[in-house]
């Protein structure tokens, strides 16, 4: 009895010395975590629209994730929208970030998260692909060929990115 | 000193962790898809078992025997988690190329294995040492499987394309080529010891 009370007593002792310490780290290392998670995505952000310098969030509500972003330059004028695409391709949830401009002509497309077959779906992900959705309009996708082999993969991220543009197109209106 | 020197080296080949040990086979089906997830998986495991080994060998007199593992799974946890925290706030590069490792490590049973076969029996420095061998023997085997399945199944190595027109072999690039390609390595191991003993 006594034994088990020391121990009860020790482990005790180790988790409280590791919560503390966890805590003292998470305290330390939160706010930094949090800037650095903008950063990163205000740099994706411009990687798909580049002519921009600022972005905006725009949500629907004040609890959900951004519906698309505003897009200015650096004269602070609206040059075009940003917006997060989301699909099931084969094998994963794929992500697209995709910039168009105000006359909803794609600026580029980048696939942010996938977890499709390796050198197969995974091909997605290169420039070869995502260069052709540059400079055609984001509610008509139809000339961008899907990649062999990878059909699925290929033809989630084309109609996600095509969907969502639909979505907003109204929203968007508003915003000129 | 070359008892110190044969702490490191017995991880790599002689109780290479996948290989001989066949420890922390999960993750290896997992991430040895390409050579690149390989190297990141094994660099982050080496990290971690190095520091869970010190720390474990460190407080080893003031753990009674009979609550070891709990005691052992609470530190490596705190560690993995730091270590998480800290890479995610003061390393955006290594964490992108780190960040979905470190934390599918605190499941890796070759951080436990070695806390209770050596590090709590050990001094710090062989203990040290020896996750540091457990690690780079851990990486090593990493590099080969997912250097043979990146190479068969998408017909590249760290992304570049070796044999223009190379058909690749897709099942190297699924679970069950993993498998395949890790029962023979384990087998060549075998092969291989057996001759030299």
């Amino acid at each position: 009895m006594k034994e088990m009370m020391r121990y009860g007593f020790i482990l005790a002792l180790i988790c409280v010395v590791a919560a503390g310490l966890l805590a003292a780290v998470n305290s330390l290392t939160h706010p930094k975590i949090i800037a650095q998670t903008q950063a990163e995505e205000q740099a994706a952000l411009k990687e798909v629209m580049p002519l921009a310098s600022k972005f905006a969030e725009v949500k629907s509500d004040k609890d959900k994730d951004a519906l698309y972003y505003k897009a200015f330059n650096n004269q602070d004028k609206l040059v075009g929208f940003v917006f997060k695409a989301s699909s099931k391709g084969y094998s994963s949830q794929i992500q697209t970030l995709a910039g168009v401009f105000l006359d909803q002509k794609i600026s580029a497309v980048k696939v942010i998260s996938q977890n499709e077959t390796p050198g197969l779906g995974a091909k997605i992900t290169e420039d070869k692909f995502s260069e052709q959705f540059k400079n055609r309009s984001s509610l008509d996708l139809s000339g961008v060929e899907a990649i062999t082999g990878a059909t699925i993969s290929s033809h989630a991220v084309i109609s996600s990115v095509e969907k969502k543009a639909r979505q907003i197109r109204e929203l968007i209106k508003n915003e000129r | 000193m070359k008892d110190l020197v044969r702490e490191f080296t017995k991880g790599i080949f002689k109780e290479n962790p996948t290989f001989v040990l066949a420890l922390g086979l999960c993750p290896t089906l997992a991430v040895s898809v390409t050579v690149a997830n390989g190297i990141g998986m094994g660099l982050a495991a080496t990290f971690v078992l190095l520091g869970s080994s010190v720390i474990i060998s460190l407080v080893r007199n003031f753990i009674p025997g009979k609550i070891r593992i709990p005691c052992f799974i609470v530190i490596i946890a705190t560690f993995v988690t730091i270590t998480e925290l800290c890479l995610k706030a003061y390393s955006p590069v290594l964490n992108r190329a780190l960040g979905i490792y470190v934390p599918l490590i605190v499941v890796n049973c070759i951080v436990l294995g070695r806390a209770e076969a050596f590090a709590c029996k050990n001094s710090v420095l062989s203990s040290l040492l020896d996750g540091l061998g457990m690690g780079v023997g851990f990486t090593i085997a990493l590099i080969m499987i997912s250097g043979i399945r990146e190479f068969l199944g998408s017909g590249q190595i760290l992304g570049h394309t070796l044999i223009k027109g190379f058909e690749p072999v897709f099942v190297f690039g699924m679970p069950s080529g993993a498998l395949l390609v890790i029962g023979l390595l384990l087998g060549l191991f075998n092969v291989l010891k057996n001759m030299k003993s």
